[in-house]
């Protein structure tokens, strides 16, 4: 009898549990054999999974009331709100560095925004696909204020604090074996490297310099801390979809261009109400999916109506809009970067909207 | 155990002296007092020396804590965060669904308590410091008084279902049976209820389980989910057919074999190829299969301990192999079995940390270190990975003691 | 399974038909679990896409170094990725049995502590218990490693002890042995020389002690076993030593910039690991020790008290290797849970087997063959931890107190 109850009660939960894990739409789509496109998935949740790193000041970041906030969750905000019409229909799940392309192939997330750096062999070898990059940056050291360390060439014998499983991680072996050094990695996430880091344990922590100088400025004794002034390596971050997905592709990669035509355009999430009713000329309307003094709306093609854009930037505003309200809070300026418009000496360059 | 005292009924029967404890007490305290410290504390030069020496120890250890939890550690990390380590990204609004659960649970183990043991001095005073200490957790800076309110409605509940369960009879009368069996039934119907209160009526989905919430429901899906598996798995072990014990020997060998994270690993990279469905499904399958095997071992230690004449004497009686299995043989063998069981609940309760290591997934621990990853409160890793360390033992121990109060009420573990 | 036999007094019935046959039921049972299995299997095989399964990967290089290494000089550049995989091996290993050594000796005498007549003790241990064994072991690790990093000076505040003991939170270094050239200016296989003697020696001495633990019994005379045995194997330590010309040397260990050189470092990984392994294992191995002591029969120590044996007498002459009995079974397990546990490394950036296997996972993306690697590894260890404990298991058993 009891036995019994305990069956029933444990299979009443299980069948619960299923079903509402279904309800999410996820019961299909390990099961799913037809390459279907994920926009689908998205739009049929009314949920968007977005894969975010959730501990890094300035890109993404874990607030005390559970809330997430930084440059790529905007990013995934902006997606949320071309696609369903709501920047908050985001599901944000904390991604480890070692599991997120596995947790992009089993669909748990839609997108991976994590700071991720575009590679060849994530591209081709992982089935991974990239969006136009949001952010360039390099990888570097930071170091102990009075460590005497002032580049690569002081570092033989060193602890490094190294994130495992990434292209630092890689970069960081090829560069010391060019320079005959040896040095002993400490591997871990990238929280635990900087605790390490900062109490001591290692005499450099390795990663992308935009990431090493956000957190250091954050940290209430940031002048013990230096990052040095070397980068090793390339490291443009993109946001990384499915293989073989174009049409969910193609809307991430035209959110990401889109909201910065918007700023070469002077769209900002303050006018773009007004500009949405009278836009002041045609490139504007385009972009903003209305028509022009009398005009036709201009349809692209994307499987998303034309003001998918437009739902962005009043969610988000324009790429220097995002960059201003996160990145340049955590102290890294925008102007004379690679992060600049093309227009003022940067690289960040949108094909036009068209 | 031990500190226990023998029951009444083990002392040897038909002697006419007074119980040594009433002797004992005609003494003045002082006298008992001194005589027991020179028993207990100081019965050898040895003895003293040890005696001092634990003394010493314990009040080093004390001042020690003591200064570091009202001195030396900065617990801002866990009073700015306590909603994301108790929730988490469980919608704020739905927050009246958590603390109906909390009611609900806290009832049931009222009611289990009043029906099958009593609350004692020593109950009382942990559950009066536990709440105490909850309370002044969710009450301190007022961020969140309602929730101390709520809690308070919570232990009202489960008081008022322990005074009502107290006393119904303890005998073999027609209420007690059924008693008996409401409370089984609202036991095993806990979880299923608990998740309908949180999920029903566009409440919470199955990701926004997090931080303490998750792993208050992972755990006992994986007990729950591991009983179920282990059962069948234990008999078939035990089976004398030899295709179904080889396979259930080589599948509880197979799954204990590996470490729970290993099995983590799957749920996170393999199993999706397998049978689908979302990773906290996926999670939770793991989490049963993973118990089930361990469960299954101590089920089938548990069917070992039987004597083979009560399968013998049932068979003889006429019952059916099934009716056999089903009434003779499985009630006892689980109920020798049920301290181990026990423990590994326990286990499990413990092992739901390591969901956040590899999958993304945040439970306690893992927001812990979400907030530890806030800027301000980087240097207060040890007192944010303390509390979730308090945290786990007070369910952790609140669980072996509950089961302890039970299985000894019970006669539970002996046959 | 009883037999049930027809009772003869039953008039005689029709033939039964095979199907009722209780054999013939079981074979079909049988059959029809066997399909049902092999089903299941094959659906999982074809879901799971075996079409790449293989493990030509391992033997690229790794392209990434990992720290606690000992006896071992790996670099990822040159060596393979199955040879860094047997480093984390070894690493795993040294873990683990320190971590059972630890656990062991903290186990037991917390264990017999609990049973203390001293009431303070008692309750001491008590608490030791409740603690560890009611906390998570992922947060014990990761709370000692904190501690370890924080609340230790870093290196440039270390505790020096006689310039020879260092701590920082870059670890622990100590003095190591280390092979020497010696007298002769020998080569450094001399050293393997005189450990293979050492062996040697140990186990003559051994063979001594049996014999005269035998003819204790036989005579019921004094023979000194121990004694006789370790003067033995000190004599036969010192001459070998000296006449392979000392090939061992102490080291001392240095602090050059913010490293240790020489001797053994322990770092904050490694120590956080162990220690949490070891305290939480002493918790339940002190719970089984109590146990077994308590499953003895009360006479035993009463007895022991009558023919005024002291307390320490009492319990390692009488009460310890009776109640071995029923406790080495129960302790292998949990040396087979320290095994497992041992996985939780990755948690304070050790790289044991399970770390390394997710980083190659990671860059390679053969889930499941590290899946297959890393369950593979964990059951040869066991299986090894089990045999060892079997062979400690008989001695106890059949030696009769």
């Amino acid at each position: 009898m009891r036995l019994v109850m305990l069956g029933l009660a444990a299979l009443l939960s299980l069948m619960l549990l299923a079903a509402c894990g279904g309800g999410d739409g996820d019961g299909q789509a390990g099961g799913g054999n037809a390459p279907e496109s994920v926009l689908r998935d998205v739009i049929d949740r009314g949920v968007l999974h977005c894969g975010v790193k959730g501990s890094q000041p300035g890109f993404s970041y874990l607030e005390p009331d559970g809330t997430f906030t930084g440059f790529d969750v905007e990013f995934c905000k902006a997606i949320a709100a071309a696609v369903l019409e709501d920047a908050d229909a985001v599901e944000y799940l904390s991604v480890a560095s070692a599991s997120r392309f596995e947790l992009l192939a089993a669909q748990e997330i839609d997108v991976l925004i994590r700071t991720t750096t575009v590679t060849a062999e994530r591209d081709a070898g992982r089935g991974v696909d990239f969006a136009p990059t949001t952010f360039y940056t390099g990888q570097s050291f930071a170091v102990h204020a009075d460590s005497g360390i002032f580049s690569t060439a002081d570092m033989d014998g060193i602890t490094i604090c190294v994130q495992s499983a990434t292209t630092t991680e890689q970069n960081l072996d090829d560069l010391f074996a060019e320079l005959g050094y040896s040095y002993v990695p400490l591997g871990g996430e990238d929280q635990e490297n900087q605790d390490a880091f900062i109490a001591g344990r290692c005499d450099a922590w390795t990663g992308d310099q935009s990431n090493l100088a956000s957190r250091i400025s954050q940290l209430p004794n940031a002048a013990d801390f230096r990052v040095i002034n070397e980068i090793i390596s390339k490291e443009p971050l993109a946001p990384g979809v499915l293989d073989y997905d174009n049409a969910w592709k193609d809307v991430i990669t035209w959110v990401v261009y889109g909201l910065i035509n918007a700023e070469e355009l002077g769209v900002t999430q303050s006018n773009v109400a007004a500009w949405s009713e009278d836009p002041p000329n045609t490139a504007v309307a385009r972009l903003l999916g209305v028509p022009f003094e009398g005009g036709e709306v201009a349809d692209l093609g994307f499987d998303v109506d034309p003001q998918f854009i437009q739902r962005a930037l009043r969610a988000v505003g324009n790429y220097g809009e995002i960059y201003e309200r996160t990145v340049a809070r955590v102290g890294i300026a925008r102007a004379g970067t690679l992060n600049a418009l093309y227009t003022e000496g940067g690289i960040i360059y949108a094909p036009p909207y068209r | 155990m031990a500190e226990l005292p023998q029951p009444a009924e083990a002392r040897p029967p038909g002697r006419v002296v007074l119980p040594p404890h009433r002797e004992r007490a005609r003494r003045p305290f002082a006298d008992r007092a001194r005589d027991w410290a020179r028993h207990n504390l100081f019965p050898s030069r040895g003895g003293t020396l040890l005696t001092l020496i634990s003394f010493a120890l314990l009040v080093l250890l004390l001042c020690g804590v003591i200064w570091y939890v009202f001195f030396g550690a900065d617990w801002s990390v866990v009073s700015s965060n306590r909603w994301l380590l108790f929730a988490g990204s469980f919608p704020r609004d739905e927050e009246w669904r958590l603390w109906v659960g909390v009611a609900v649970v806290f009832f049931m183990i009222g009611v289990a308590y009043g029906l099958w043991s009593r609350f004692n001095r020593r109950d009382l005073l942990f559950v009066a410091i536990a709440s105490a200490f909850l309370i002044f957790l969710m009450a301190h800076g007022g961020a969140a008084a309602w929730s101390s309110i709520w809690f308070l409605v919570a232990l009202a509940l489960m008081f008022g279902g322990y005074v009502v369960a107290v006393r119904i009879p303890r005998d073999n009368s027609r209420l007690r049976v059924r008693a008996n069996r409401i409370g089984i039934a609202l036991i095993a119907l806990a979880l299923p209820i608990v998740l309908l209160i949180l999920m029903v009526g566009g409440g919470a989905v199955s990701t926004d389980f997090d931080g303490f919430v998750l792993n208050v429901i992972l755990a006992p899906v994986g007990i729950v989910g591991g009983l179920v598996v282990a059962i069948p798995l234990a008999i078939g072990r035990a089976s004398s057919l030899r295709i179904i014990s080889w396979t259930c020997t080589a599948y509880i060998e197979l799954v204990r074999g590996a470490p729970l994270l290993g099995w983590l690993f799957v749920a996170l990279f393999i199993l999706d190829d397998v049978i689908g469905g979302s990773l906290v499904v996926r999670t939770m399958v793991v989490l049963a299969v993973f118990t089930g095997a361990y469960m299954a071992e101590y089920i089938r230690g548990g069917l070992q301990a039987l004597h083979h004449g009560q399968d013998e004497a049932a068979r003889a009686v006429g019952l059916s192999r099934r009716q056999t299995l089903q009434l003779i043989i499985m009630p006892q063998a689980l109920r020798v079995s049920i301290p181990p069981l026990v423990g590994q609940a326990i286990s499990i309760w413990k092992d739901t940390s390591l969901v956040s290591v590899i999958l993304p997934m945040r439970e306690l621990k893992g927001n812990a270190d979400s907030a530890i990853a806030q800027t301000e409160f980087i240097a207060d890793r040890i007192e944010a990975y303390v509390f979730v360390a308090v945290i786990f033992w007070i369910v952790a121990f609140t669980m072996s003691r509950i089961s302890q109060r039970v299985e000894r009420a019970q006669g539970v573990g002996e046959r | 399974m009883a037999i049930t036999e027809r009772p003869s007094s039953l008039p005689p019935a029709a033939p039964t038909p095979p199907w009722h046959r209780r054999s013939v039921r079981n074979q079909l049972f049988q059959g029809a679990y066997l399909i049902a299995t092999a089903l299941v299997i094959v659906y999982v095989i074809n879901a799971l896409n075996l079409r790449e399964f293989g493990f030509g990967f391992l033997g690229d290089p790794a392209g990434f170094a990992v720290p606690n290494q000992w006896l071992i000089d790996y670099d990822g550049v040159t060596n393979s990725r199955f040879v860094m995989y047997l480093v984390a091996i070894w690493a795993s290993i040294r873990v683990m049995l320190v971590a059972i050594a630890f656990a062991t000796i903290i186990g037991v005498l917390v264990g017999v502590a609990r049973l203390s007549s001293n009431w303070l003790l008692a309750r001491m241990a008590m608490l030791f218990v409740e603690i560890f064994r009611n906390t998570p072991l992922l947060v014990q690790i990761v709370l000692w490693y904190a501690i370890l990093i924080v609340a230790i000076p870093p290196i440039g505040e270390v505790f020096n002890i006689g310039n020879a003991y260092y701590l920082s939170n870059r670890g622990i270094a100590i003095p190591w042995p280390v092979p020497d050239p010696g007298w002769w200016n020998a080569a450094n296989w001399l050293v393997w020389v005189w450990v293979a003697l050492l062996a040697a020696a140990g186990g003559a001495a051994w063979w001594v002690r049996r014999g005269r633990i035998a003819r204790e019994r036989d005579t019921g005379q004094p023979h000194y076993p121990n004694r006789w045995a370790f003067s033995l194997f000190a004599v036969a330590a010192l001459v070998t030593f000296i006449a392979l010309g000392a090939p061992v040397s102490i080291d001392k260990p240095i602090i050059e910039g913010t490293h240790y050189l020489e001797g053994m470092i322990i770092t904050p990984e490694f120590a956080a690991l162990v220690l949490g392994l070891s305290a939480y294992t002493a918790s339940f191995i002190a719970e089984i020790v109590r146990a077994g002591i308590q499953a003895l029969p009360t006479g035993q120590s009463e007895a022991a008290n009558a023919i005024g044996l002291t307390g320490y007498q009492r319990l390692t002459v009488i009460i310890l290797p009776q109640a071995l009995r029923q406790i080495i079974p129960s302790i292998t397990n949990q040396y087979l849970n320290i095994n497992k546990n041992s996985s939780l490394a990755s948690a304070v950036l050790f790289a044991d087997l399970f770390f390394v296997a997710g980083v190659f996972q990671n860059k390679t993306g053969r889930a499941l063959e590290m899946f297959v690697l890393i369950i593979v590894t964990y059951m040869l260890i066991s299986l090894l931890i089990s045999a060892v404990m079997n062979v400690i298991n008989a001695r106890v058993t059949t030696h009769r107190v």
